[in-house]
Parts: C-alpha cells; structure tokens; sequence
C-alpha cells in the first residue's frame, strides 16, 4: 500500500478537467509521462483514467440526486472511484465501490479522500450473484470487450427483471450493439470534452442508459 | 458513410541497420526490431480522422503475416481502428508473400466487409514495391487515388491530392475506391496509454489465405539480394581553390 501509494502520487496528477469538475481526482492525464510510455509500472491501469462511461453515470446523479435518494448503490467496476464518489456526494443510504483490481480499490480510496466522502469499497466479483443488499446498480464504460459484455448484459438484464435500477454510463462502444440498446431507455446524453474526444476516436457524445425491466 | 479498410504491414523498424543475409536470400530479420511500415501508420490515422469527421462509419485494419503481425494490428487498433482482421501467413509461405498475394486478399476483405474505401501505405519500407495499392483496386475494379497528400470528401465521392513528379496532381474518384498514402498526408498520432489498454480488448478475428480462396503460390522469383555498394571514403580539402582543382581534375567540372 505505502508503495503503491507512492507510485501512484508520482504518476498521477490532480484534475478537474472532465465532466463532473466538482470531482478533484488523481488520474494519469496527458501531462504525465505515463500517458505516452509503453513501460507502465502497473498491469493495465484502467482506473488510472476516467472513461467517458462513467463520466456520463456520474454527471446524471451529480444532476439528479432524486434518483439514488435512500438508495443502495452498487458501482460495479469503479475504476478511479469518480461515480461512487458523485453517488457519495449527494448523498444516498449505502454506496460500494467495487472492482475486481485491488489496485483500482487503493486508487478509489485515495479518490475519495480528496473529495472528504467515505465509499465502501471490495474486489468481489458480483457478476452472475443476485446482489440482493443493493437496488441500484452502476456501470461505467464496461461494454468495451465482446465477451465480457455478453456476460455482463444477461446479467444486469435479469437484475432489471428483479426490479433493480440498472445504470448505464457508455459512449457507445462494440459491446452496446443496437439488439441491446433496444432493450435501454436512453435519460441523457453530455457531450465529451475536447481532450476526451481525441482519445476517443470518433465518439463526440457519451450517455446514460437505463436497462428496461 | 463508409467503411474504411486499412492495410498495415509489419517490416523491420525504419531505424534498424540492415544486413543481408550471407547466402543473399533476403535479409536478416531474426532478433530485429519490428514496427508497423510508417506509410501504414499514415493510412491509419486518414482512416481514424474520417471517422472522427464522420465520414467513416468503421475502420477495419488488416495484416497479412505470422503470429507477430498481431502486434501490428494491435498498434493500429490502439491508434483508433475498431476491429483487426489477422491473416495468418507464416513459413515458408510468408517468405514469399508478394503484393499479388496481398491485393487479392484485401479484394476479397473489401466485399467480404462491405468496405467503401481501402487505404494502403504507397509503399512498405522493406521491399519497396509500391505495387499493392494498384493491383487492388485493378482487381476490384475500382478507381484509386495514389501516392495521396489530401483525401477529401466530395458530392459523388473523393477528391485525392496525388503527389507525382511535376508537383500536385488533383482527381475526383467515385466510391468505392483504394488510396494510397504518401509521406504528407498526415502525421499520425501516438498510441497513448488508454488507448493501447483499450486496443487489447477490440475485437480482432483470424481467418487463413485459404478460408478467402487465395492461392499463395510466388510469381516472382527472388534471385539474389546485396548490399549497396559501399560509399568511398572521402577526403578533407583545405580550401575552396584545392576542392575546385581536385573537381576538374576528376572531370566533375
Ligand atoms: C517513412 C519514410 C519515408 C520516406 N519518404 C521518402 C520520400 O518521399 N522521398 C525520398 O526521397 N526519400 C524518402 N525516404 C528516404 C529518406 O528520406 C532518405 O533516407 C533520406 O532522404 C536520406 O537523407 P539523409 O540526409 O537523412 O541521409 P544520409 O544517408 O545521411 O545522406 C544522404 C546523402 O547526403 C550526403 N551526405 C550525408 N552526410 C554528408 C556529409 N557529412 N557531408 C557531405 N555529404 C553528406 C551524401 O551524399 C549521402 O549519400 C523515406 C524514408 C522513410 C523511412
Ligand atoms: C473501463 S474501466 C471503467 C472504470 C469506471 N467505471 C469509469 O467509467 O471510469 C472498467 C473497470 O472494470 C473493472 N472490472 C472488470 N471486470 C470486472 C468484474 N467482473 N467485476 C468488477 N469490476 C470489473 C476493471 O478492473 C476496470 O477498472
């Protein structure tokens, strides 16, 4: 920990500059050196950045705070922590941030240490599990791998039929194909930062989604 | 909007010395570093850049060669291709991959694909055929834009900025059409961190020469590689006068 830690203050640093600037996170950004070298001293970083997914999820409950009131949230793939953290913000009974890397988890707490919240946080996989101690569930940018986003989808689909809120933060990639987006109730779209655009090739726009019961 | 297909080639890094191999069957390529062909990387990235103007739907990169080639594509999926097609070539096979053999795997791609568009490097740094751009779109039977410095859309397709010998030539194409990338037409960019993690996730589908139908017997014959000739060693004049009388006197002058 107190080397990750290290680590992570060397290659990171303090940004605002994404969707949800009331956010203050440590990410690596294109000032960082990391952001250019192909020696990265962690194994695929991914909540080194905020994706436009989650930036999209936690914009809408930042703006929408109605929506997780009294709720039970879980973030599944938290990543840098930022939507637990929005969902903190404003306020809900329970927020978790949860990822599979324990790294993501010590970047998550580091997170949310600079915005003064508390988010829960754990590795567990709760992908295929009832997830019977939430009602609300996030998801951040998770469609981006085939496979993965078939699991994902069946999963989050019979969660929704199990009257749970499915949020889905996406800037539309392969996995969202038009089959599912059919099953998806479109609540907003955010255009995405200049900065955001270039890494994204091609995308201009992300959304929140919810998943139909 | 259309459908963009790219082919990308992996050749010895520009930078690399090279050395021909002692029995001048080719070059050494053993332990060499290897990068995508830097003209690729320019057909890329027009590709990329259509798509974020919206003028491109999908960019479909495609590499003919063994295992490593994967590599390759992963470079190109990290600069903002969507998926990657692989097709294996390897052995003895690969050793004599020739431009044919390329365009008529690309031909088969772009119907197999539905693509709009196929962009190539004008040529790859390694062999220096300059060949496969044209016998694609021969094979196709549709109208290419080579050697391209500027690719822009038009009403009833592209207009191409060509660079030829007198200057800049300027032509209207239809599509579908293949284009070939020239030095100018653009910088590409750099793969950046969140890319090349992205890149590892996009879809990437391996098929043979085989499964498209296309023979990879050799129609050229390599007979003998060598090395340039080796560079005299020159020599340091003291003064203008000395370098013009040593030019007249070996009749440059
Ligand atoms: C991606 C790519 C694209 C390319 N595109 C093109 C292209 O479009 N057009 C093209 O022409 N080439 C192209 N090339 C080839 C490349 O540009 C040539 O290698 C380059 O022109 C060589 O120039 P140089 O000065 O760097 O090379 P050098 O090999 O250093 O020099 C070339 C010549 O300069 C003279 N010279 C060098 N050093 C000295 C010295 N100290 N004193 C006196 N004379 C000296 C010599 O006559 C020598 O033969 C390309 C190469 C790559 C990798
Ligand atoms: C692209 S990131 C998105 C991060 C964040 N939601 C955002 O939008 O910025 C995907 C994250 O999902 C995590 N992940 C992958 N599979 C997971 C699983 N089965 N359960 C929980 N997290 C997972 C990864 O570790 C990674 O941090």
């Amino acid at each position: 920990m107190q080397n990750f830690k290290a680590l992570f203050l060397q290659h990171t640093s303090l940004t605002r500059n994404h969707l949800t600037p009331e956010i203050l996170l440590r990410l690596v950004t294109p000032s960082c050196p990391l952001w250019r070298s192909k020696d990265s001293p962690f194994e695929d970083p991914f909540w080194a950045f905020y994706w436009p997914g989650g930036q999209a999820t936690a914009r809408y409950i930042l703006d929408n705070p109605l929506i997780i009131k009294d709720r039970r949230v879980l973030d599944v793939g938290s990543g840098c922590g930022a939507t637990a953290i929005a969902a903190a913000l404003r306020g809900t009974k329970r927020v978790l941030a949860n990822d599979i890397d324990p790294v993501a988890v010590m970047a998550i707490k580091m997170n949310a240490e600079l915005n003064n919240v508390e988010v829960q946080t754990d590795t567990n996989n709760y992908i295929g599990t009832n997830c019977e101690e939430f009602d609300t569930i996030l998801i951040g940018d998770m469609f981006y791998d085939e496979d993965f986003g078939n699991m994902l989808f069946t999963w989050l689909r019979e969660l929704a039929s199990k009257d749970k809120m499915i949020l889905v933060g996406d800037p539309g990639r392969h996995g969202l194909t038009k089959k599912r987006l059919s099953q998806m109730t479109l609540l907003a779209q955010y255009k995405m930062s200049a900065e955001n655009c270039e890494e994204n090739n091609g995308f201009t726009h992300t959304s929140l989604w919810r998943i139909n019961k | 909007m259309a459908r963009v297909l790219v082919g990308v080639k992996r050749v010895i890094d520009y930078a690399v010395k090279i050395r021909v191999k002692p029995d001048k069957s080719g070059v050494v390529t053993d332990g060499v570093k290897h990068s995508m062909n830097p003209f690729d990387e320019i057909a890329v990235e027009e590709a990329v850049r259509m798509k974020e103007k919206k003028l491109a739907s999908e960019v479909i990169a495609v590499s003919c060669g063994p295992t490593q080639a994967q590599e390759t594509l992963r470079t190109a999926l990290a600069m903002g291709a969507d998926r990657a097609i692989h097709v294996e070539v390897a052995g003895p096979e690969y050793e004599t991959l020739q431009p044919l053999h390329v365009a008529k795997i690309l031909a088969k791609l772009s119907q197999d694909e539905k693509a709009d568009i196929v962009i190539v490097g004008k040529q790859a740094i390694d062999d220096d055929s300059n060949q496969t751009a044209q016998m694609t779109a021969a094979i196709l039977d549709w109208p290419q834009g080579t050697f391209a410095s500027k690719v822009e859309k038009s009403d009833s397709g592209l207009t191409v900025t060509r660079e030829i010998d007198g200057g800049l030539e300027v032509i209207k194409t239809k599509l579908p059409a293949v284009i070939s990338a020239d030095l100018r037409l653009n910088e590409p960019r750099y793969a950046t961190l969140p890319n090349i993690m992205k890149a590892k996730k996009k879809p990437m589908k391996k098929v043979s020469a085989k499964d498209l139908g296309v023979d990879l017997a050799p129609r050229i014959k390599i007979l003998s590689v060598e090395d340039p000739p080796v560079r005299q060693a020159g020599s340091i004049v003291p003064d203008v006068d000395t370098l013009v009388a040593k030019l007249k006197e070996g009749g440059h002058v």
